[in-house]
Parts: structure tokens; C-alpha cells; sequence
């Protein structure tokens, strides 16, 4: 190499300038001499020692021949070089090419696992959403089939005595009549206020209180002593009855059953208090329900 | 003929014993096999023009290997070694275009 460039010299300018020494450029230059420049200037160095050659004797071409041939043994040296080098090369690409395409056809697979996967989750998707919908709709008969119940129960729970019920009707007041008055008889007993509580549920009350104790149907009207107790609970003069019902016609009817006729006597005959108002808006209480309860309702089999 | 014959014992040879190339030297080789490819025309035009010489081409070949995968491994040393590649194969493959059209016009007169 370095007798190369020593022999470059002066007649062969460095590129990027062209034989005149103007500037090029490098792709010009690639272009225009694509074939290294070394090989003109030794084959011109060459003319130039041959013609020498010719005037001092015939041993220099000899000696260029045996150079030449021993030369040729480096080139064919350097061609077997390449030679192994592009089959080296080949053997290499066609050795990585299973691996290629093993790793092409691996990430193909996993493309399709995915998109199976894909598909199979975006069913299952639509399965559940198609549930969701139905169990909505479900949802939404049951809240109606839910308030159709709690309907039922209050409507139930108002005739049970069990809630607290509101609406129209009358307050019957009942007292006993003033000690002045003649008779001994002028006392309110047990027996006649259920009397005038039946006579009130007969004449269509739809929920009933005296002193603010519910009636239900297991609440008893009893005596205790002197006083009357309603629930288990003594009361005293004077006894307000509220009834929820119609208030048109609750007072009439009462009056045409037999508990009205006899309280007519009642209050004719001994100078028992008996007052009626009626208004629009009344309120009985629930019945607590401090029994245990043993009964339930037999199940359907 | 005979360079022919050397190349083609070259390509049976490297075929037949499978030499191993290390592990890190596997990445230059095509790099290498294209510069080789580039000297090879060069000198089979030099050849066609007249002006072959072996001292010159076995400098050219083994200089052009050396230097296109110095290249490469001081682009792959940078991170640009893919780019650099792209670039000297650029470059050889104008020269090795060139090179066989001068080739072609000697063989055909075309």
C-alpha cells in the first residue's frame, strides 16, 4: 500500500477534484470513476518502464512475468477468499431462514390466538350483555310485582290493624252520664262498647281506635275492676272511638243496626254521653303487636 | 479462466466445510461480501481495459473488506449502523453499476 500511494504522487490528485484540480462532487466522483485510479497509474508507471525496459535489455519483462505469476497466485487467492466469503454468506442467510420464518410463522399464530381470543371475549361480551338486558327486564318486572305487593300488604296491613292507617271518618265520643242523673245504670260497661264497636264494623268502618288503642282482631274490650281496658290497657272517661270510613254513610248505618238502636236506648234511657263529629282527615295508629305469634301461613307443597 | 476457477473453488469450499464464522464478526459479513463484490468488478474491468494488476487488486480487495466493515462496526459502536450500511452499500453499488456497464461496453460494444 504504501508503494501505492507513494506512486500516486503528483499524477494522481486527490479526489474530490477532477484531472483539472476543479472541485467535484462526491457523488460525481463515485459515479464518473468508479474504478480505483491505482490501476491507471501503475499501468501508466508500467508504460513508462517498459519503454525504458526496451532501451536497457530483455531481462526486465522476465522478471515482470514472474512477478506477474506470483501475483497471479494472490489474486486467485484473494478471488477463493471471496469465494468462501459468499458462500459463507449464503450458507449463513439460508442457515437463519428457518429461524426467520419459524419466528414469522410463531408471530402469525399469535396473531390469530389473539384474534380468536378477541373474538371469543367480544362473544362473551355480547352474552353478557344480552343477560344484563334480560336481567334488567327482570329487574324492572319484579319492582312491579314489588309494588304491586307492598300495595297488597298495606291494603292487608290496614285491615289487619297492623299499620297506622289516615282518611276520613267520625269520632264518637262516649261518656258516662253526670252522677245527678237518675238511675243507676249510667255507666258505660265493657259489653257496650263492643257492642258499639261491632255495630261500627257492621256499618262498614274500615279501621277503628278508641283512645288511641287500635282494634284488631285479637284486641279484647274487658272489664278490670272499675274500669275498662282495651288491649290490656285501662282507660278512663270519656272513651274516644275513631273510625275510618265512609263518612257519608258510617253514622247513618250505625244507627239502623241493632248496637245503634241500643245505644239510642242507652243514651235515652240513662244519660250515657254519645257525640258525633265527623271530619276528613283522621289517623289511627298500628297495633303494636307485643304477642307472639305462633301461627304462620302453611306453606304451599 | 484460472481466476474463475479459483472462485469457483472458493464458493465449494466455503459451501462444503461450513467454517464458522465468530459470533461477532457475523454482522460485517455481507457488509464485507459487498465490498468484495465491488473489487472483484473493478478489477474484471480493469481486466477488459487492459490495465489489471494483481498487486492492485489484492490491495483494493482486502483494503475494501477491511474498511467497509470498520465502518459498519464503528456505525453499529455510534447506533447508527444500520444507516452507515445503507450508505456504503450505496456507494459500492454505484461503483459496482458503473463498473459493469464499462464491463458491458467491452463485451457487447454496447
Amino acid at each position: 500500500m504504501s508503494s501505492l500511494s507513494s506512486g500516486r504522487g503528483p499524477d494522481a490528485p486527490h479526489p474530490p477534484s477532477d484531472q483539472e484540480g476543479r472541485y467535484v462532487s462526491l457523488l460525481t466522483q463515485v459515479m464518473s470513476q468508479p474504478l480505483d485510479r491505482d490501476y491507471q497509474v501503475v499501468a501508466q508507471r508500467r508504460a513508462r518502464g517498459a519503454a525504458g525496459s526496451v532501451v536497457e535489455g530483455a531481462s526486465i519483462p522476465a522478471d515482470d512475468e514472474v512477478k506477474q505469476r506470483s501475483l497471479s497466485i494472490t489474486t486467485i487467492a484473494a478471488l477463493a477468499v471471496f469465494g468462501v466469503m459468499v458462500g459463507v454468506s449464503a450458507l449463513q442467510t439460508e442457515r437463519d431462514a428457518p429461524v426467520v420464518r419459524a419466528e414469522r410463522s410463531e408471530l402469525i399464530e399469535q396473531i390469530r390466538e389473539r384474534q380468536s381470543a378477541f373474538a371469543a371475549l367480544q362473544g362473551d361480551l355480547n352474552d353478557l350483555t344480552d343477560d344484563v338486558t334480560e336481567l334488567q327486564a327482570e329487574v324492572a318486572g319484579d319492582v312491579q310485582g314489588l309494588g304491586t305487593v307492598t300495595r297488597r300488604l298495606d291494603d292487608l296491613g290496614v285491615a289487619a290493624g297492623t299499620v297506622s292507617a289516615v282518611g276520613p271518618g267520625i269520632t264518637i265520643t262516649v261518656d258516662d252520664a253526670a252522677p245527678a242523673s237518675p238511675g243507676s245504670g249510667g255507666v258505660i260497661l265493657a259489653s257496650d262498647l263492643r257492642l258499639l264497636v261491632n255495630g261500627l264494623w257492621e256499618a262498614g268502618a274500615e279501621a277503628i281506635a278508641i283512645d288511641g288503642h287500635r282494634l284488631t282482631s285479637l284486641t279484647a274490650i274487658r272489664f278490670a275492676g272499675e274500669a275498662i281496658t282495651v288491649d290490656y290497657r285501662s282507660l278512663t272517661t270519656p272513651y274516644v272511638v275513631t273510625v275510618i270510613g265512609d263518612v257519608d254513610t258510617l253514622a247513618a248505618r250505625f244507627n239502623e243496626t241493632d248496637a245503634g238502636q241500643a245505644w239510642i236506648a242507652l243514651e235515652v234511657n240513662f244519660g250515657i254521653g254519645f257525640a258525633v263529629t265527623s271530619s276528613d282527615e283522621l289517623e289511627v295508629p298500628g297495633d303494636p303487636q307485643e304477642r307472639l305469634r305462633h301461627a304462620r301461613p302453611r306453606e304451599a307443597e | 479462466m484460472i481466476a474463475v476457477v479459483g472462485l469457483v473453488l472458493g464458493i465449494v469450499a466455503g459451501l462444503l466445510l461450513q467454517p464458522s464464522v465468530p459470533a461477532t464478526l457475523q454482522p460485517y459479513l455481507p457488509i464485507a461480501v459487498v465490498a468484495a463484490l465491488d473489487a472483484v468488478f473493478g478489477g474484471l474491468r480493469a481486466y477488459f481495459d487492459g490495465i489489471f494488476d494483481d498487486k492492485v487488486f489484492v490491495v483494493s480487495f482486502v483494503s475494501n473488506v477491511f474498511i467497509a466493515a470498520v465502518i459498519v462496526y464503528l456505525g453499529d459502536q455510534l447506533g447508527v449502523g444500520g444507516q452507515l450500511s445503507t450508505g456504503v452499500i450505496v456507494v459500492l453499488g454505484i461503483r459496482i453499476f458503473s463498473n459493469v456497464a464499462a464491463i458491458r461496453r467491452h463485451l457487447f460494444h454496447a
